[in-house]
């Protein structure tokens, strides 16, 4: 759960956990202008989205959230971006998520965890 | 040329593992290097003297043919400066890659470098299968 050298441009955290009994990486890295969040349990990056704020500062932030690999038909998994995206414009970072996630099923719960679990170390990046 | 930074850190459960280096390249670019490798796929992000994202591409080999499945995923099809190094990464290597560059386009020099660096290093780390 270390983060890489602060000489490096880019910052990486990541934590490993289990949900349901499936072993679960996470990897977040922070760069310029997005932030990469990868959630696998499957030893790849299954499905991948792109979320970003749109909006101007004196109106309320829009967002629009897309799947640009994998799995379209998921609504929890846009759901799951939606989540992240509100967390990194609230926390006051104007950075595109991009998210990929590699996930055994896409149950509330899972998604849930994994939302609280990334929420908790983008902290620690943005 | 000289390297700067190498870090290998690994998720405790060891199925995952993230290094990331940077090079100085001819001139005076600074090529940053970042390789997360999950147990079936490798992502890379190569940046030029930032840290921007870039554009991100998908490649992978595509059985029983030797050719390479390409797609451009961020960014468009109009700059298809990482399109070309994915390409030839998953031909080199036979792995699936995903590519995140944002490596300045007319520029096949730069490219090339940044490119041989990256495969140099996974072979150096072993992650490189054998040619499909």
């Amino acid at each position: 759960m270390r983060s890489s050298d602060p000489a490096f441009p880019v910052r990486n955290t990541s934590l490993c956990l289990d949900i349901n009994g499936h072993k679960t990486d996470i990897i977040i890295s922070s760069y310029e202008d997005h932030i990469l969040v990868i959630a696998t349990q499957i030893g790849s990056m299954g499905t991948i989205l792109q979320a970003r704020k749109e909006g101007g500062v004196t109106s309320d932030p829009t967002y629009s959230i897309s799947v640009v690999f994998g799995k379209r038909d998921e609504p929890m998994l846009i759901a799951c971006a939606r989540q992240l995206i509100e967390h990194i414009s609230n926390s006051g970072s104007s950075k595109t998520l991009v998210l990929s996630l590699g996930l055994r099923d896409h149950s509330l719960g899972i998604l849930k965890s994994i939302v609280s679990a990334v929420t908790e170390k983008l902290a620690e990046v943005i | 040329m000289e390297e700067t930074n190498t870090e290998n850190i690994g998720c405790q459960s060891d199925g995952v593992q993230l290094t990331c280096f940077s090079e100085q390249s001819d001139g005076d670019v600074l090529l940053h290097f970042q390789i997360i490798r999950l147990q079936k796929q490798i992502y890379v992000w190569i940046g030029c003297n930032s840290a921007s994202f870039g554009h991100l591409y998908a490649a992978l080999p595509t059985r029983p043919s030797n050719a390479v499945g390409v797609t451009s995923l961020i960014g468009g099809s109009s700059d298809n400066t990482g399109f070309g190094i994915a390409r030839r990464l998953v031909l080199k290597t036979g792995l699936n890659v995903v590519l995140a560059c944002n490596l300045p386009k007319n520029n096949p020099m730069l490219e090339a470098s940044a490119e041989k660096k990256l495969l140099q290093k996974l072979i150096s780390l072993g992650y490189t299968k054998p040619q499909i």
